[in-house]
């Protein structure tokens, strides 16, 4: 039984990390294709690899966070540990494909999070575990690092385009930064590549981290390999449609800006990845773009989806939680 | 497409490549009106028909523009320059061609026989407001460039060498306008509705100048106050 949840759990899993090839993974690197910084086969090729190495040598520590770091896995029978895997990564996945639908600025992290929250308290209201025994100071920490990422990133980008455009562009004419900057920026693609595929790896397998019952600290990297792979597949499958429709709406993205925003995302994301902190990389791109903004760096910026994206934080945590309970709540009276 | 989550929507609407576009609308219709004038002198009435006909379609779409323009700027848009002054500076562009319309309209009431003379005072106003409203757009096609330097200070210097520059032709403008103006007060002989009609042409000829001059005053004003 527990053998047949963890296998449907891994599939799930498999499905969130295509979504998140197909989506996140991809918004992520179409800057590099709206600044024509790389073809679009150059970047399937460059994100694929690196959101694999990303995933596979620096993802366990988020993996960790969100697998054990919320509910106290250990102290809870296996086979609830199984189901209550399952229902996260369900209700996540079923929730990601639903504002993929209707195009909602939606967190795979966050709904992750909230999922595996969900998961707790499902078992805390069965009295298994008290609600105390949810690791909240985790949970607080990861909610401060959703509100701090996306401000770090656009304090970061804000200052790294202000140096551009105070010391650079004043010393040399402008088309030819951008034409040196259209290099760098591959080396930012990648870096943004890599810190996504460390970060992000997590929501999708760190439900089947959790199901299969890891005790010990490692989770295995077969997992994160097998999440890699599953994002590559995305972008390769999915993702590429995602990059051009993004890429082509946002031209006035050019090399320095682009670079600006993706060096200052990337950072971001890596320094989350290496304190084992579940963020959004989106929103921190989005954070990232009104650093640049802010520097006066774009014609314009709609702060409107600054609103719509805190409406989807308070939204998605909740829901995932709910459906998550709702999921755990059918299966063990079935099973 | 629909399987997809973006975040392109942090990229707000641009209102500077459509101010480009207004102002290079201004343009051709000074263009055009001029040439309905000459048209007019050489008794062409039909192309003066026909002129009047793509001034008209010149400023309605200049129109469409302007009125894009107004309903995207909203209030939840960061741009690079203060949004009341970018409003406050379309509002000028917009009378440009809004008052080549009205010219383009009242040379057709009447067939007016105008003394030589004056004729000639004419077409040099209409040249002189027709390279206002030229050195004019070359300070507006500065808007991409200022954009992509992020305003760099030798940006900002060469787009703002052409304020002054567009302030001496309408400058020179007026003297024409003025010295026509009073020919026709003193011109016994002439038809009175002749000239009641030419001193109004005038004057809409004139406002075409003033309206390109403060136009480029509210284009500094936007650049130079961010």
């Amino acid at each position: 039984m527990i053998s047949f949840l963890i296998i449907f759990t891994l599939a799930v899993g498999l499905y969130m990390a295509w979504n998140i090839g197909a989506n996140d993974a991809a918004n992520s690197m179409a800057t590099s294709y709206g600044s024509k910084a790389l073809t679009l086969r150059q970047i399937i090729i460059i994100a694929g690899i690196l959101e694999f190495l990303g995933a596979v040598l620096y993802g366990k520590r988020v993996t960790h966070t969100i697998a054990k770091g919320i509910v106290p896995i250990e102290s809870l029978p296996a086979e609830l540990v199984a189901i209550g895997a399952l229902s996260a990564i369900l209700s996540a996945g079923l929730w990601i494909t639903l504002a993929t639908y209707y195009h909602l600025p939606v967190s795979t992290t966050h709904s992750a999070v909230g999922a595996m929250l969900g998961f707790g308290l499902a078992t805390a209201s069965q009295r298994l575990i008290s609600l105390n025994n949810i690791n909240w100071a985790v949970m607080y920490k990861i909610v401060a690092s959703w509100i701090v990422s996306p401000i770090f990133g656009a304090f970061m980008a804000f200052l790294i385009f202000t140096f551009i455009r105070m010391i650079i562009f004043e010393k040399f004419d402008v088309e030819a930064v951008e034409h040196v900057f259209r290099y760098l920026q591959v080396g930012t693609a990648c870096y943004v590549a890599f810190a996504h595929g460390s970060n992000d790896v997590a929501n999708a397998i760190a439900p089947v981290a959790a199901a299969l019952g890891y005790i010990g600290v490692e989770t295995p990297v077969w997992l994160l390999v097998l999440g890699g792979i599953g994002i590559a597949v995305g972008i390769a499958t999915w993702g590429y449609r995602v990059i051009e429709t993004v890429g082509k709406r946002i031209t006035e993205l050019t090399p320095t800006r682009g670079f600006s925003a993706e060096f200052a995302t990337a950072t971001t994301v890596i320094i989350a990845s290496s304190l084992g902190m579940p963020i959004s990389t989106t929103h921190t791109l989005v954070g990232s773009v009104i650093g640049v903004g802010l520097a006066g760096g774009l014609a314009s910026v709609d702060l409107s989806v600054v609103r719509r994206i805190v409406a989807s934080w308070l939204l998605t945590v909740p829901v995932a939680a709910g459906l998550t309970i709702a999921i755990y709540t059918v299966m063990v009276v079935l099973i | 497409m629909k399987f997809i989550r973006s975040v392109t929507d942090v990229f707000g609407y641009s209102p500077f490549d459509a101010l480009h576009r207004h102002a290079e609308l201004c343009g051709q219709a000074v263009v055009k009106l001029k040439e309905q004038f000459e048209a007019y002198r050489e008794g062409d009435f039909e192309r003066v028909k026909k002129l009047e006909k793509e001034i008209d379609g010149l400023e309605y779409q200049a129109d469409l523009l302007k009125q894009e323009i107004r309903t995207h700027v909203t209030k939840s848009l960061m741009l690079p320059v203060d949004r009341q002054d970018l409003l406050n500076f379309l509002k000028p562009q917009d009378s440009i061609i809004d008052y080549c319309e009205h010219t383009t309209h009242m040379i057709t009431y009447r067939k007016m026989s105008i003394p030589d003379e004056m004729w000639a005072d004419l077409m040099e106003l209409l040249e002189k407001v027709k390279e206002t409203v030229m050195k004019y757009e070359e300070l507006v096609d500065h808007v991409a460039k200022l954009i992509a330097t992020s305003f760099t200070k030798k940006e900002v210097q060469d787009a703002m060498e052409h304020v002054p520059q567009v302030e001496e032709l309408e400058h020179q403008c007026d003297k024409v306008q003025i010295r026509l103006h009073r020919k026709i007060y003193n011109a016994e002989n002439m038809n009175l509705l002749d000239a009641l009609l030419l001193r109004e042409l005038v004057i809409q000829l004139g406002e075409i100048a003033n309206n390109t001059a403060r136009a480029a005053n509210a284009f500094r004003t936007m650049v130079l106050s961010r």
